[in-house]
């Protein structure tokens, strides 16, 4: 007797129990999934507090000239702020909501720190002299209501960061410090934890793993489409090079091509707390999109290849993003097919700097490039938007460059010194004008298509 | 915009097909629904990707694979396979029917997960080694040497059995 082994698998499929997939299952997840997008920038973009902003406002007597300064043209498609069109409000705009901070100076005060996936957004109160604890709302945008969440069991006051808005739960992180001497570090040593608050129960759980390493930085998890977070432990330092950084054109140290940081890569699960995995990667940004990781090898200086997986399948593929010779990488993000690096790029001719937003097909096209004196920017916690802040005077302000329609936008002609924000859904942007001398106010915007 | 209509057009024409596959990779008929269910969801994510570079059921299958070799790696050492579920015609007399076709299952189920992938992947989906290699993510070598480990295991269940031998058609190309 011979038996076929073709013959043989068909025949063991030939009468399947009648199971079909249920499609409204795949449909809800799949979108779900999808929406899940805008938790794909990462790196410091989830300011849950305002922060001074480090680059200061110089007068400048004109627009600096990049090309007589001897700034670089990138190898890409480039924009300017020049390039920029004005935002009409109703045309390409529409405010959802604003809150003003009069003196911030005085204290901390009041925040948007982001916009849930069901449009809500998540209102902060302090935390301040009289409120040693800061407590949170969620705001309905079109009616101003508030409702209150229970207060987050996170009695030490420690700053926290939104990871995930999402329409059932919050996801913040936050870092729990140990005892540090005088002059160490103060981000060394740091403890990761979250705090998951489900919106259906009112109820807020309290996460650390005893089996993660410490953490250096807040603000730099992602959470990965499993559901997982993923974290980045410090694996190597860049170090400044023997006898320090050269002097640049404008007198002063120039960091320029710095040697970059690593970081291992781990996973958490933000349901079992013994549940922890080395994911065996050293990288040093990384992002997620709905449907690959994407990652450099190093970061805060020299990014060297990107690399892009594809989740579904795990195949890798790796390609040099083309970033100018002197680019330090400052932010990364990921969303869609598109790649967004933030970069400084070195300083020239009466001290011109060369900043620059880049943004690469996941196959490593160059899209577009904006490149300026005085700008940074990145995906600061939106999705389709890619976000730009001028410092330079005359041109001061935030603009956007709409990935889905490639329009370059100014949403506003000044710049607030302090920073606020958070994760917001695809479409929405968060951004701050100045009020007087010493406030803030935050405007929530949708772009229009 | 995500065109979920051609999606689920799609979803519906390929998950009969991917389920079958599913099973003989698994065993277990939930199971396999389950791991299609997983693999159509990314699907979905990657549609729009998808529908331009083509491909969508070859994508379709690797996601399904993959789900199955991730769940399988996952599965904790107590964990132990089920026992196969083996459909049986009424028609069909029971002595022959726990004869070769749940052999060839329980047989199956015993290997490792990417060995089992290969020969159903090459005997049931009837793709080629080059596209074998592309579904898992290998190289052609990998794929020759599995597949050659697993079959060279499947015989040795059918030969001296009563069930007689196991012969795939057509030449080994390795």
């Amino acid at each position: 007797m011979v038996n076929e082994l073709r013959e043989l698998l068909r025949d063991n499929v030939a009468s399947a129990p009648q199971d079909p997939v249920d499609l409204s299952v795949v449909l809800a997840t799949g979108r779900r999934r999808v929406r899940r997008r805008r938790l794909s920038a990462v790196g410091g973009a989830a300011l849950a507090s305002a922060a001074v902003i480090g680059l200061a406002t110089l007068v400048w007597p004109a627009p600096p000239d990049l090309g007589a300064a001897g700034v670089p043209t990138p190898d890409a498609p480039t924009l300017h702020l020049a390039d920029a069109a004005d935002a009409v409000a109703g045309e390409d705009y529409r405010v959802l909501a604003s809150h003003t901070n009069d003196d911030l100076e005085a204290d901390n005060g009041q925040y948007l720190d982001g916009v849930t996936d069901d449009g809500q957004i998540l209102f902060r109160d302090g935390p301040r002299a009289d409120l040693p604890q800061a407590r949170y709302a969620l705001m309905d945008p079109a009616t101003s209501e508030k409702t209150w969440l229970p207060d987050p069991p996170a009695p030490g006051g420690e700053q926290l960061w939104p990871v995930d808005l999402g329409a059932e739960r919050l996801v913040l992180t936050g870092l729990r410090f140990a005892e540090a001497s005088d002059g160490a570090d103060p981000f060394a040593g740091a403890r990761l934890f979250a705090l998951v608050l489900d919106r259906e129960s009112q109820t807020w759980s309290r996460l650390e793993w005893p089996d993660l390493p410490d953490v250096d930085r807040p603000g730099t998890q992602a959470l990965g489409p499993d559901g997982r977070l993923y974290v980045r432990v410090p694996a190597t330092q860049g170090r400044p090079p023997e006898g320090g950084w050269p002097t640049g054109p404008d007198g002063e140290a120039d960091d320029a091509d710095a040697p970059g940081d690593t970081y291992d890569l781990w996973s958490v699960s933000l349901t079992d707390t013994a549940d922890v995995r080395d994911e065996g990667l050293t990288l040093g940004s990384m992002a997620f999109t709905d449907t690959s990781m994407v990652w450099t090898d190093s970061t805060n200086g020299d990014a060297g290849d990107v690399h892009v997986r594809d989740l579904a399948t795990g195949d890798t593929r790796s390609f040099d993003p083309q970033t100018g010779e002197k680019c330090n990488l400052l932010s990364f993000g990921a969303t869609h097919e598109r790649i967004v690096m933030g970069q400084y790029c070195g300083t020239y001719a009466d001290g011109v700097r060369d900043d620059r937003v880049q943004v690469l097909s996941t196959d490593g096209d160059q899209v577009v490039t904006v490149q300026d004196d005085r700008i940074d920017g990145g995906l600061a916690g939106t999705d389709g938007v890619v976000t730009v802040t001028s410092y330079q005077r005359g041109r001061a302000g935030t603009y956007v460059y709409d990935l889905r329609t490639d329009r370059f936008l100014r949403l506003s002609d000044d710049v607030s010194q302090w920073s606020m924000g958070g994760p917001t859904p695809e479409g929405r942007v968060l951004w701050t004008v100045p009020e007087h001398r010493r406030g803030a106010t935050q405007v929530l915007g949708e772009i229009l298509d | 915009m995500r065109d979920e209509a051609a999606f689920v057009e799609f979803a519906q024409a390929a998950s009969a097909r991917l389920r079958r596959t599913a099973y003989l990779m698994c065993g277990d008929w939930d199971l396999a629904s389950d791991h299609v269910q997983e693999g159509l969801i990314r699907v979905y994510v990657a549609w729009p990707r998808l529908t331009r570079s083509g491909g969508e059921y070859a994508y379709a299958r690797r996601a399904v694979v993959s789900a199955l070799i991730d769940h399988a790696r996952r599965r904790s050492s107590t964990e132990v396979v089920s026992e196969v579920t083996v459909e049986r015609s009424s028609e069909q007399d029971v002595a022959e029917d726990v004869s070769a076709r749940a052999a060839l299952m329980t047989a199956l189920t015993a290997l490792p997960p990417r060995q089992r992938a290969c020969v159903v992947l090459r005997y049931f989906e009837d793709l080629s080694v080059a596209q074998v290699a592309e579904a898992l993510g290998c190289s052609e070598g990998t794929v020759k040497s599995q597949t050659s480990r697993a079959l060279a295991s499947l015989r040795s269940v059918f030969d001296g059995s009563p069930l007689g031998g196991l012969v795939t058609e057509g030449a080994s190309s390795w």
